[in-house]
């Protein structure tokens, strides 16, 4: 009995020690140490693009040779990025320069953010490029990227392909061909994310569509952009191979060896041809939903100062930012190193790859639609959207049947 | 007619085993192929057998660091792992009351908790101690071997458990009557005969050490004291993998293990040797 | 053994570790508990708001967590009797005197030790282009179709990759229990007349109960905690049919950022499977012989 009152009494202590512990957090200890102005010898840089990690690390050789701060780059897959950058943030041994994707992401991270307004070029910015929290500029872009359709211009002709009739017979003549029309892969921002940003995009308020569909105002089964999607989709799953079966790497090899005649991807797939010897060229065309004649062009990641590092850390940060977009090597990293479309006045890029090439086109033109997918409830192409899609691809599902369910999800995600 | 047979038995437990590694094979020949190769056939050899993408790899990973970490890391939990968790578990089973039962119960039932609900909790925690009693818990190896053994405790502890049951008492006794201490005792007597589970508890924490990702990405934030698996992240994101890379150094990694493997199973075969000769 | 005067050395011997143990794993268990019953994001200048029971009655009508649990249970079922029966069975031929055991044992725990987006990658390309050609070429497409794309088949497809996986590591505790079993004894038995069944089930499996108890425990643990397996190979679906207790957990906090919710459904699956466990655990520890 005894043993049992003791046991209880060990339990409760420990159970109210958790409640102590989780309900008054901890105030950081490197919050802000003075008010000087000092800069800080160190910064540490965690960013997501895994693509540019190696060119970071020459980076950040040629920032210490030319100003003495050491920077630190830390690795990650990309994967579970967000993930560590939350678990480091949350115990205040967060990196002082990080990368977030503007949008429900940074939104979220708000109060971790500094305020970046007073950074010497942050007015050359392009229009609308910048994230803007509150009034505040917290977030310097990376670059720009754009998603469509990466096709074969031996192939197909954009000017064929201009709404859901050509598509259609675009994608039934390759089928005759036995080759892919338009081929997606079953990675979740390849087979649904992307190609949904579209009837989105063409919404009168995009941003606000999203909104309502959060608040269950309006509903895709109902909106003609929608209703067409699914149509779309439907004729992938008619006429193409299931994207199901492939994975990212075929999907471009697919394209690169001629066995389909377009993807949907972003110029971010360029690197990925390296490997192959194109006998034909690539370009990049609008996705013809609704007659739309659009890249969708936005900033996929941009640079974050850590609100709760020290002062000198802070600056140091800011530094560091102000050199990678003003000073010559900062700028000739950017553009040559990195492969970046610019954003900041007074960049330009000469050795843009073919897609991204095509991508800066469509921005000069004016010719691009936003990503509201940005602003989606977070984790819902992953947990929500996917299995919808997986459901569609398997099974004999109706377009209408297919809308609702996305409907559905899209609600239970918004809660 | 009995060798041949014997060599037939020989001949299909190999080619079984060749079966079972299949996929081991897709690994090795995948790492000597560009992103075009595999495309084209991935069960293909490769068309020529140059190491150019484990050059590259060892390079990118910084390969003898990250090795030199991962040894630290791997060989100084598992003693400590040895040591603290086989002396537990000794004690826990020879003396039965109902708190080495319960002191028993809650080792195996944490083995049950799926480590995501615990790192955040863990991290915060780690950042207090860091802050507050000025111990160096995050970003060091020691703070990670602290980590792995706490993580590895209970599996050991399980382990020793079970397989100290099956030891004579008796022998213990003996000693016991003839003056031992019980810290003589144990490490004289019956550390000995664990030798199989040692070698056991050891190969398999070396699995699990060696090839730990998540615990390690949590502690570790610095360059200097990145372990192997930290090291080869960057080759394996899922929408900029290498595959020759990324299986170029998987290979790197496991080399190691499956010679530990192949020499520790030694132990487990010897100690029973040892042990029946008592 | 021990007397009443000995309790210095049961402190010394059992102290370090629990202290150790009890700050890694007891405390932010209770850390944890102690979220769940907060709706938060899990960043601490984000607002903490405490909801009591809310989340833990939330999850009891939360149709997809119910599911995974369904899912967990029968991938665990049947990973438990395929893992354990081929560890077991790889661990009697490799401890016969065959002169290729040695190799034999370093190749079946390779398997072990591929993880991640590899061993996805890689069983996705056997389940898809490798079945769907042999099912061309030998006619038998009910069989060899790829099986990751049909709601049933892709959890038998999680089993046969767990399985692939973990023999060989349960096959490790095998050896150590077959070689633990004293050479007498089998001599004996053999003298006795016993054949090679009589010996396997009548002397050396009754003399392997610790290694069938340890065995069957930490398959069980393992096979109920699957996210490896489950998130590189299916990642949940298709539409779900997949989806187990760890990833349903792991996107509830990390990629819907509802930790609080997260948390509380950790605790619930906690205690579910440590009742079954521990359940399994006493009726195996029962049938051990305990050599005196």
């Amino acid at each position: 009995m005894k043993k049992r009152r003791v046991a209880i009494v060990f339990l409760s202590c420990f159970i109210i020690a958790g409640l102590l512990f989780t309900g008054c957090t901890i105030p950081g200890t490197s919050g802000s140490t003075g008010g000087t102005q000092t800069t800080a010898k160190k910064i540490i840089v965690f960013q997501s693009k895994v693509e540019i990690t190696d060119q970071m690390e020459a980076l950040a050789e040629e920032y210490k040779a030319e100003t003495g701060v050491e920077v630190e780059v830390w690795g990650t897959t990309g994967d579970d990025y967000f993930q560590q950058l939350k678990t480091k943030l949350a115990n205040n041994q967060g990196p002082t320069v990080f990368s977030l994707a503007p949008g429900s992401e940074s939104e979220q991270m708000k109060n971790y953010l500094e305020d970046l307004s007073g950074l010497s070029f942050v007015g050359k910015i392009a229009e609308g490029m910048a994230n803007v929290i509150d009034g505040k500029v917290v977030g310097i872009p990376y670059t720009v990227e754009g998603f469509g359709l990466v096709y074969n211009k031996s192939m197909i002709s954009p000017d064929e392909v201009k709404d859901y009739t050509s598509f259609v017979k675009m994608m039934q003549d390759q089928k005759a061909k036995d080759v892919n029309g338009l081929s997606l892969s079953q990675e979740s921002y390849f087979l649904i994310g992307h190609i949904l940003n579209t009837p989105f995009a063409l919404q009168a308020d995009p941003f606000q569509y999203v909104a309502d569909l959060a608040a269950g105002k309006v509903k895709m089964a109902d909106t003609p952009e929608f209703q067409e999607f699914a149509k779309f989709y439907a004729a992938i799953r008619d006429y193409a191979k299931n994207p199901l079966e492939i994975n990212y790497d075929k999907e471009i090899g697919d394209l690169a060896t001629g066995k389909s005649a377009a993807i949907h991807q972003g110029n971010w797939c360029a690197g990925m041809f390296n490997d192959y010897q194109l006998d034909f060229e690539l370009g990049m065309m609008p996705l013809p939903l609704a007659g739309n004649d659009c890249l969708a062009v936005s900033v996929p990641a941009a640079w974050y100062v850590n609100s709760q590092a020290s002062d000198a850390e802070k600056q140091a940060g800011k530094e560091f930012l102000t050199w990678l977009y003003t000073s010559n090597t900062g700028k000739r990293y950017l553009m040559e190193e990195f492969g970046f479309i610019p954003v900041v006045a007074g960049m330009e890029n000469k050795n843009l790859d073919v897609l991204s090439q095509e991508v800066a086109k469509y921005t000069a033109e004016g010719k691009t639609i936003p990503w509201p997918m940005s602003q989606w409830p977070a984790g819902i192409v992953d947990v929500y959207l996917v299995p919808v899609a997986e459901q569609f691809f398997t099974t004999e599902m109706t377009p209408e049947d297919f809308l609702a369910e996305l409907d559905r999800v899209w609600v239970e995600a918004s809660k | 007619m009995k060798k041949a047979g014997k060599i037939a038995i020989n001949i299909i437990v190999v080619a079984l085993s060749l079966i079972y590694l299949f996929p081991v094979y897709i690994v090795i020949v995948n790492s000597f192929k560009n992103r075009a190769e595999l495309y084209e056939n991935i069960l293909a050899f490769p068309s020529s057998v140059d190491f150019e993408y484990y050059a590259t790899a060892m390079q990118k990973m910084s390969f003898p660091r990250a090795f030199g970490n991962s040894l630290i890391v791997t060989v100084i939990s598992i003693a400590i792992i040895i040591v603290l968790a086989s002396t537990t578990a000794w004690v826990l089973v020879r003396v039965n009351n109902k708190l080495s039962k319960i002191i028993f119960l809650v080792f195996v039932g944490t083995m049950l908790i799926p480590f995501q609900t615990l790192m955040m909790p863990l991290m915060q925690e780690m950042g207090w101690i860091r802050d507050h009693l000025r111990i160096p818990m995050l970003d060091s190896l020691g703070g990670l071997i602290y980590m792995n053994v706490g993580f590895g405790a209970s599996m050991a502890v399980f382990l020793y458990h079970g397989f100290i049951k099956s030891v004579p008492v008796s022998l213990e006794e003996a000693a016991t009557i003839d003056g031992c201490n019980k810290f003589t005792l144990f490490w004289r007597i019956v550390f000995p005969m664990l030798k199989p589970t040692t070698a056991t508890v050891a190969i398999l924490d070396v699995i699990w050490i060696w090839n730990d990702y998540l615990l390690p990405s949590l502690v570790i934030s610095s360059k200097a004291y990145r372990t192997i698996p930290l090291s080869t992240a960057s080759f394996f994101g899922q929408f900029t993998i290498q595959w020759n890379m990324a299986m170029a150094g998987l290979t790197l990694t496991i080399i190691p293990v499956i010679i530990f493997y192949l020499s520790a199973q030694k132990y487990i075969i010897k100690g029973v040797a040892a042990g029946a000769v008592k | 053994m021990f007397k009443k005067q000995d309790k210095g050395w049961y402190i010394l011997f059992t102290a370090p570790l629990i202290f150790i143990f009890t700050t890694v794993v007891i405390i932010p268990f209770f850390i944890g508990i102690g979220y769940s019953f907060f709706s938060w994001d899990g960043l601490p200048l984000n607002p903490k708001v405490f909801v009591g029971m809310e989340n833990y009655v939330k999850l009891f009508s939360d149709g997809r967590f119910l599911s995974s649990a369904i899912h967990t249970t029968l991938f665990t079922f049947l990973a438990i009797l395929l893992i354990n029966l081929l560890g077991l069975i790889f661990a009697l031929v490799v401890t016969t005197k065959l002169k290729v055991r040695n190799a034999a044992r370093a190749m079946l725990f390779m398997p072990y030790l591929i993880g991640g987006l590899i061993l996805g990658y890689i069983w996705k390309f056997i389940f898809g282009d490798a079945f769907s050609s042999i099912g061309e070429q030998i006619g038998l497409t009910s069989v060899f179709f790829n099986w990751l794309l049909d709601s049933r088949f892709a959890l038998y497809a999680l089993v046969i990759v767990a399985t692939w996986q973990m023999a060989g590591y349960i096959m490790i505790i095998y050896i150590t229990g077959i070689q633990g079993i004293p050479e007498d004894v089998i001599e004996a038995a053999h003298v006795d007349g016993a054949n090679l069944w009589v010996t396997l089930f009548r002397v050396k499996f009754p003399l392997m109960m610790p290694s069938f108890t340890i065995s069957l425990f930490m398959t069980l643990s393992n096979c109920f905690k699957v996210f490896d397996v489950n998130f590189s190979l299916t990642g949940g679906g298709p539409n779900n049919a997949t989806e187990m207790f760890a990833m349903n957990i792991y996107n509830e906090i990390f990629q819907l950022n509802n930790y609080g919710y997260g948390q509380a459904k950790a605790i619930v699956f906690f205690i579910v499977v440590a009742a079954v466990t521990l359940y399994q655990v006493s009726i195996t520890k029962k049938r051990e012989v305990v050599m005196v």
